[in-house]
């Protein structure tokens, strides 16, 4: 055994900034397993989740969410979905394989994405500046969810309400996305 | 540019990454014959140079990772049809 034990930190140290009509803030408490499909299994995960939790598979760039509402489902491949769902322990892997009790493959990535919130009436104003993807109200409608590029970065696009979306960016350019975000903000409003 | 993905609707080109003309499908299989050698050298190498509507390989690199077969017009940069490389493939018969 160590003798020392390892800290979580988040990626961007809780930030949150207020604008008027919008609030750009860290998501915190919140944890990411990639769930691999495989082809041969699709039917049987799908009846071990809806079993387990309620839940069925989205189509693509959909969610679906548990009946307690605890866990989300985003469908950004074919053949895998990412559980995002309120968890803050070391092993979040396991958690998710237990609540799922589905026969897939299950990775942790929280740790290597950073989380961030838009949100208010004008998140969108402040958005489609640096977002290639149409966020008309009736086209990226709630619970939608596209993994795209913003400022050259992989980045996931969730709108989680009616204005709010949450963003992820690799953990390493969490500071500098945030950066874009507010500078954004400052052109816009 | 914007490509009409199959699966995901208009998505910018920017998200994408070009292979190349979509023969690049069409591996020989007769990799175990002598005649292999010159069937190889046509398909590692050998390209038609279209003025016209191209079959081309794109990759959604930053989107869903999938393969898409997409026919552009070379002159106009117009895009005529969007398909996912997997049912291209199976189309003709090859296998996944």
């Amino acid at each position: 055994m160590s003798d020392y034990e390892l800290v979580v930190e988040s990626a961007l140290d809780g930030a949150e900034h207020e604008f008027e009509g919008v609030t750009v803030s860290e998501v915190v408490g919140k944890s990411l397993v990639m769930v691999a499909l495989p082809r041969s299994k699709f039917t049987e995960i799908e009846s071990s989740m809806t079993k387990s939790c309620g839940l069925s598979l989205p189509g693509m760039e959909r969610s679906t969410q548990s009946k307690d509402s605890s866990i989300t489902l985003w469908r950004l491949q074919k053949n895998q979905v990412l559980a995002y769902f309120s968890y803050e322990g070391n092993d979040a892997e396991v958690n998710i394989a237990n609540r799922l009790n589905a026969p897939a493959y299950y990775t942790d990535q929280s740790d290597t994405w950073a989380m961030i919130r838009v949100n208010g009436p004008r998140s969108r104003d402040v958005l489609e500046r640096i977002c290639p993807i149409d966020l008309s109200k009736n086209v990226f409608s709630v619970g939608n969810v596209s993994r795209t590029i913003m400022e050259h970065i992989g980045t996931i696009i969730y709108r989680d309400d009616d204005d709010s979306y949450v963003l992820l960016t690799m953990r390493s350019f969490g500071v500098s996305m945030l950066h874009a975000i507010e500078v954004s903000a400052k052109n816009v409003l | 540019m914007i490509i009409n993905h199959p699966l995901l609707g208009p998505r910018d080109s920017e998200e994408f990454v070009y292979l190349g003309a979509a023969d690049l499908i069409n591996r020989p299989s007769n990799w175990e014959h002598d005649a292999s050698a010159e069937d190889f050298y046509q398909y590692q190498y050998i390209r038609e140079n279209v003025a016209g509507d191209h079959r081309e390989l794109w990759y959604h690199e930053q989107g869903d990772q999938s393969w898409l077969v997409v026919t552009r017009n070379t002159l106009s940069h117009e895009i005529i049809n969007v398909e996912l490389a997997q049912d291209v493939s199976r189309g003709i018969g090859r296998g996944k």
